[in-house]
């Protein structure tokens, strides 16, 4: 390769796309870090605060799309308090000044200001693609911003963000010239909705391909839109309510059936239970389907849906569908791929909507089913070594039983030995999520045969530091753990602290780690941000003398090439 | 920072934990993640994300509402123009509703199980919109399906 022209190796190198790929032919010599670096087009950050856009813009001068995450994954189950960061204002004034040709900007869990919004939207001429996921910080202001100064537009998709809405019209600010918009995702707004001035915009907007209405486009207008966008490939329906004139039913079964190319159905936010029926013509194409917003819809009106569905691949859904339900998808769906069910009852009221049984059914009916994840009441041992049988190819498992601790409901056991049997048959297993009564067993078969995991989610697990050991001494490949209400403490903590160079990240919270393994950890591991976040009592921690007694309630760590972050709030502590 | 003991199983056995000791536990830690009155209301069990927790909680709002308040129907005897209305709600099951009927129409009604010339038999409308005889399911999967009440002549069965 060392013949070639700079020129050649860079148009091979096109050619590949993955960041590991990319990252992996950067460290092969001098000549290919250099070419690599001045041709990455896509760049990828785990974790905003493990570098900072200076660096980033150093190495990087020529890339055209940015993806950052921020806040811990646990931020989305309210254990991150507000405030914490991840804060994107600093990246946008930093990349505004420089002289990259920023074309695709993709969030997650971070806060967004109107204000970086409106500078996003001046400082980029080709600005196509603004991607929000879990975002929070900003109002339907910013989104005016976008839409009026971002002259090529292709894609706003705004995924379950906290949107201040100003009920403005922000619709309306796109200009009559705007016509490249291919995706437009608004359901997360909850404010009402210029619904002319979006008739309008999806009117001349014939690449539309992806349209998530909020809940505030009614019936009628969502034949109109439909009937105005046949080519739509992905819809989100917004409000579906029943009682409607038999003529707007009709004009949209007959909008629906024109939509020869959807493929994807989702929304029905605020959803009678007899609207889907209007769907069923369009149901044997679709390959995904998400319907676990729609509460309001009976099991039996899902399953009837479902029936018609036979090429689906993606289905998320409420555990009202039951195991009944799930025995409906196990024989309709044999291109399943990722299932999600949801729990509709949060307070483990003893509704047996979908129990193990359901998992089995899908396990045994669904052959390429890869990615899993279930909530359900209970759960046995013998359920689980069965669908370890039926799927050894899962690479994602997820399983939530709703009440913490709670043991295999048939022998009370522990279901050590269920996920052990998952680790052992998923050879290709990256993500899995364990719950239910736990030994450290469970965690020795982790190290033992999870091999190639990358992501582990423990809560109420567990007995001693032992558990905790066993994965980080197993997992070679591990790069987030996140732990939550688990008996693990300093000895686990602090046993191998270069392991936490080879990882993006550990939350701990409600363990057993102390303030003073805490801070032994930051003193050998200065690469490390060991950060303390404790929202009850701001200083208290730092008084009290007894540091090896005093208990840490929420620890996050990372690795970071540019040390302690300066935006954090009274609340963290970074040592 | 007691707190965090509440839940994690550091000193017990594992093999005592029975099913009793689990649940009781449990339904604690079920709803009260730990015992500071601040964690308590933060909500972060079960792993869901909030919009999806507020979807929930709004259904559960309107689902109480509908088993706590009352649910009248309309019931009407085939040949009698004007109705009457009845709160289901105050019934503890089929017999007692048959009961409250036949006190109500001053006639004899009974169940589509037991047809003959002499009674009015008792129909529902569902929400289907489908009229169907009354008792065939059972009574509480009635409630959420019964929309309105026809008492009908007994040679129409």
């Amino acid at each position: 390769m060392n013949y070639f022209p700079d020129e050649v190796i860079e148009h091979v190198f096109d050619f590949v796309t993955s960041h590991k790929d990319r990252n992996s032919i950067s460290l092969v010599c001098k000549s290919w870090f250099k070419i690599e670096r001045y041709s990455r087009q896509n760049v990828f950050i785990g974790n905003c605060y493990s570098i900072s856009p200076e660096r980033l813009l150093r190495r990087f001068p020529c890339f055209k799309s940015l993806t950052l995450k921020g806040k811990p994954h646990f931020a989305d189950f309210n254990l991150v308090p507000h405030g914490w960061g991840g804060f994107v204002q600093p990246w946008i004034e930093a990349l505004a000044r420089s002289r990259v040709g920023l074309e695709e900007l993709r969030l997650k869990r971070m806060v967004v200001t109107d204000e970086g919004l409106e500078l996003l939207s001046r400082s980029f001429v080709n600005f196509k693609s603004l991607v929000l996921v879990s975002c929070e910080g900003f109002s339907t202001d910013g989104l005016a911003s976008i839409a009026s100064n971002c002259r090529h537009l292709r894609d706003l998709d705004l995924q379950e963000n906290e949107i201040d809405d100003h009920r403005g019209q922000w619709l309306s600010c796109f200009p009559e010239t705007c016509t490249s918009v291919v995706t437009l995702n608004f359901a997360c707004l909850e404010g009402e909705t210029n619904l002319v001035a979006l008739e309008r915009l999806v009117a001349r907007s014939p690449n539309l391909r992806s349209l998530k209405l909020n809940r505030a486009v009614p019936l009628d207008a969502l034949a109109r839109l439909m009937a105005c966008a046949p080519q739509i490939v992905d819809l989100g329906v917004g409000s579906y309510e029943d009682e409607q004139d038999s003529e707007s039913c009709l004009k949209l079964q007959a909008a629906i059936r024109k939509c020869t190319s959807l493929r994807s159905l989702s929304g029905f936010l605020e959803a009678a239970p007899h609207c889907l029926s209007a769907f069923h013509p369009v149901c044997h194409n679709l390959t995904s389907l998400n319907l676990s917003y729609a509460a309001e819809i009976h099991g039996s009106h899902l399953i009837k849906l479902i029936e018609h569905c036979k090429k689906l691949q993606r289905l998320w859904i409420l555990d009202s569908i039951g195991d009944k339900g799930l025995e409906v998808v196990a024989s309709t769906c044999k291109e399943l791929q990722e299932l999600r069910v949801f729990p509709t009852d949060l307070h483990g009221g003893g509704n047996t909507a979908v129990t193990e049984d359901g998992l089995v059914a899908i396990s045994a009916g669904c052959p390429k089913l890869h990615s899993i994840l279930y909530f359900c009441q209970q759960m046995t041992n013998a359920a689980l070594i069965t669908v370890a049988r039926n799927c050894p190819n899962f690479i994602r498992f997820r399983l939530c039983i709703l009440e913490p601790h709670k043991p295999d409901h048939v022998t009370s056991q522990p279901l050590d030995e269920g996920f052990g049997a998952i680790v052992q048959a998923c050879k290709n297993l990256k993500r899995l999520s364990v719950s239910g009564l736990l030994t450290d067993q469970v965690f020795l078969y982790i190290g033992m045969f999870a091999t190639q995991l990358e992501m582990l989610s423990i809560a109420f697990a567990g007995d001693t530091d032992k558990g905790m050991l066993y994965v980080l001494n197993g997992c070679k490949k591990m790069r987030k753990l996140e732990i939550r209400d688990s008996p693990f403490g300093d000895a686990a903590l602090l046993a191998d602290v270069n392991k936490y160079e080879t990882m993006r990240s550990l939350w701990m919270s409600s363990c057993e780690v102390t303030l003073g393994g805490c801070k032994r950890l930051a003193r050998k591991a200065p690469w490390l941000n060991v950060e303390i976040i404790n929202e009850n009592d701001n200083n208290r921690m730092e008084e009290n003398g007894y540091e090896g007694r005093q208990k840490v309630d929420k620890l996050y760590l990372y690795r970071t090439v540019v040390g302690t972050r300066v935006d954090a709030p009274p609340f963290v502590w970074i040592l | 920072m007691e707190i965090c003991n509440s839940y994690s199983s550091s000193s017990v056995d594992s093999t005592k934990h029975s099913a009793s000791e689990s649940s009781v536990n449990l339904s604690l830690s079920l709803t009260f993640p730990s015992t500071s009155p601040q964690r308590a209301t933060k909500q972060d069990w079960p792993p869901i994300k909030p919009r999806l927790r507020d979807t929930l909680k709004v259904r559960r709002r309107l689902l109480q509402r509908d088993y706590d308040t009352c649910l009248f129907v309309k019931v009407y005897m085939e040949g009698v123009p004007i109705g009457r209305k009845l709160d289901l709600s105050t019934f503890s099951g089929y017999e007692s509703l048959l009961e409250n009927l036949s006190h109500m129409f001053n006639t004899s009604i009974i169940c589509g199980n037991h047809r003959d010339r002499k009674h009015h038999v008792l129909t529902y409308q569902d929400t289907d919109g489908d009229w169907m005889m009354v008792g065939d399911i059972p009574w509480e999967m009635f409630l959420e399906t019964v929309r309105r009440l026809k008492i009908t002549k007994p040679e129409r069965c």
